[in-house]
């Protein structure tokens, strides 16, 4: 087994297609991840008790099965009650939906420690729950939060490659074609690794450089 | 709704002249009726007949516990009474003239004739000064940027910090964030202002500037104060009225030099005494 650069040069195109469609998923996903997950926190804080067990309930099954599994239902399951979604937008949505629950775990916990006395100011300075929420408790809510959340797009941009498994050409599954087309597995795997730890390094040191900051 | 005005803040100019002690033919500022609070199995408020008339300032006092600043909370809305009700300017908190029970709006429009500042200050940490002054006068009474500027500006310079204008809450002194505090609550021209303990987090030189603003307020506006401290001093000086309490129940009330001087009850001479003699 010989590293051959030759081979590399020629599948970087391939290669490189799979970081494109991985930094779209990564972003795609992260949105819903970011933004689910903020409403969900919101949602959960204001709703009466039946609201919060049912989304309890859709939380923890969230949490709780795999996101292969998750995605072979999405894949193979539903297309038998007619409901046939595309690969690239099922695996969005699926990793979206599974990480807005982690997501709003860390909202929720960063919404606990704002000291309930920014409520009663809002309160006495009369603003209305609307206000209160996006003008006070949210940008306080993601400014705690902010450090934890960075750390779940970096997992979510790492758990990207599960959408292989459904066909979307990610980075993983771009390296697996070329490997099997050539039967030469070295070096679509290598750099399939180095590109995602090059992705991934800086917003690792971005993230410990915020961190520091806070610190 | 009015601009702001540039001199002194309205507050100043609305209400009826403090120190009378005659009855006036206006609805009392804040009134308790028979109030009532419990926490559970604790009771924290028992019966409580509290009357306020518009201008005065009355200083609430008593030991840690005795439910000082659960009449100021209960004012503000921050909680609900167990059974009794509460009137700002003669409405009633709970229900409507006709009886039925206050819609959400109509309470924060009764709330909104009263202001609150806070023993931790509660200054939102993400907005610099001028914003957390802005951000009420802006969402609230709907004034334009250039209006809720002009207020808050001259309100910092009522407590003497205008130029934090653009600072952060995390780059004050407690004094100064109080002061902040204290502005923010009078941007909106409050008719009656609660102060809660609003030097018990600060150091005593930090106190002072706070306790000087507060003095300012007290003489220079006709803004009706309800005040939890326990600085003896300050509150002799400002108040028209001190109430004592002592677990749940007002003990004792009167003009600042009687109850300091000559108090009738022996529980309110014991805890003047001991908190004088700290």
């Amino acid at each position: 087994m010989s590293w051959d650069w030759a081979y590399v040069v020629k599948i970087l195109p391939d290669l490189l297609l799979g970081v494109w469609y991985t930094v779209l998923v990564t972003l795609a996903s992260a949105a819903i991840a970011l933004t689910g997950g903020l409403l969900i926190a919101v949602f959960q804080d204001t709703t009466n008790a039946a609201g919060k067990a049912i989304v309890r309930f859709f939380l923890e099954l969230f949490r709780g099965v795999p996101i292969l599994v998750l995605l072979y239902f999405g894949y193979y399951v539903l297309p038998e009650i007619r409901i046939s979604l595309p690969a690239f937008g099922l695996g969005v949505g699926v990793l979206g939906i599974v990480y807005a629950a982690f997501c709003s775990e860390v909202y929720r916990g960063s919404l606990i420690t704002i000291p309930r006395g920014m409520r009663d100011a809002c309160v006495a300075l009369g603003l209305s729950p609307y206000t209160t929420w996006v003008h006070v408790l949210i940008p306080m809510m993601v400014r705690k939060a902010a450090p934890a959340l960075m750390n779940y797009v970096l997992m979510l941009f790492r758990q990207s490659s599960f959408l292989f498994a459904i066909g979307v050409p990610v980075l993983l599954g771009r390296a697996q074609v070329v490997g099997y087309e050539s039967f030469r597995y070295l070096e679509p795997f290598t750099m399939a690794g180095v590109f995602y730890l090059a992705i991934n390094l800086p917003f690792v040191y971005l993230l410990s450089r915020f961190e520091t900051k806070r610190a | 709704m009015p601009p702001p005005t540039t001199t002194m803040p309205a507050t100043a100019t609305s209400a009826v002249p403090s120190r009378r002690h005659d009855a006036a033919p206006v609805a009392a500022a804040v009134e308790f009726d028979r109030v009532s609070k419990s926490f559970g199995a604790h009771r924290v408020l028992i019966e409580l007949d509290l009357s306020v008339r518009p201008g005065e300032k009355v200083t609430l006092i008593g030991p840690s516990g005795s439910g000082k600043t659960t009449v100021l909370r209960l004012a503000m809305t921050l909680e609900a009474p167990t059974s009794g009700d509460i009137r700002i300017f003669g409405e009633s908190l709970r229900v409507d003239a006709q009886g039925r029970p206050r819609s959400q709006q109509d309470e924060a429009r009764i709330r909104r004739r009263c202001g609150m500042v806070f023993q931790q200050f509660n200054l939102f940490p993400h907005l610099t000064v001028v914003q957390n002054l802005m951000l009420a006068p802006r969402t609230v009474l709907k004034w334009s940027v250039d209006q809720c500027r002009a207020a808050a500006i001259e309100h910092l310079r009522l407590v003497g910090l205008e130029s934090k204008v653009d600072a952060y809450p995390a780059q004050l002194s407690g004094g100064q964030q109080q002061r902040i505090a204290i502005a923010r609550a009078l941007v909106l021209r409050p008719e009656v202002l609660l102060l809660d303990e609003i030097t018990s987090a600060l150091d005593p030189e930090l106190a002072g500037e706070v306790l000087d603003v507060v003095r300012d307020v007290a003489h220079e506006t006709r803004v009706t104060l309800l005040i939890v401290t326990h600085e003896m001093r300050f509150a002799r000086e400002v108040s028209d009225r001190i109430v004592v309490f002592e677990a749940g129940r007002i003990v004792e009330q009167g003009e600042p030099q009687k109850i300091f001087t000559a108090p009738d009850s022996e529980r309110t001479r014991a805890f003047l005494q001991s908190v004088l003699s700290h």
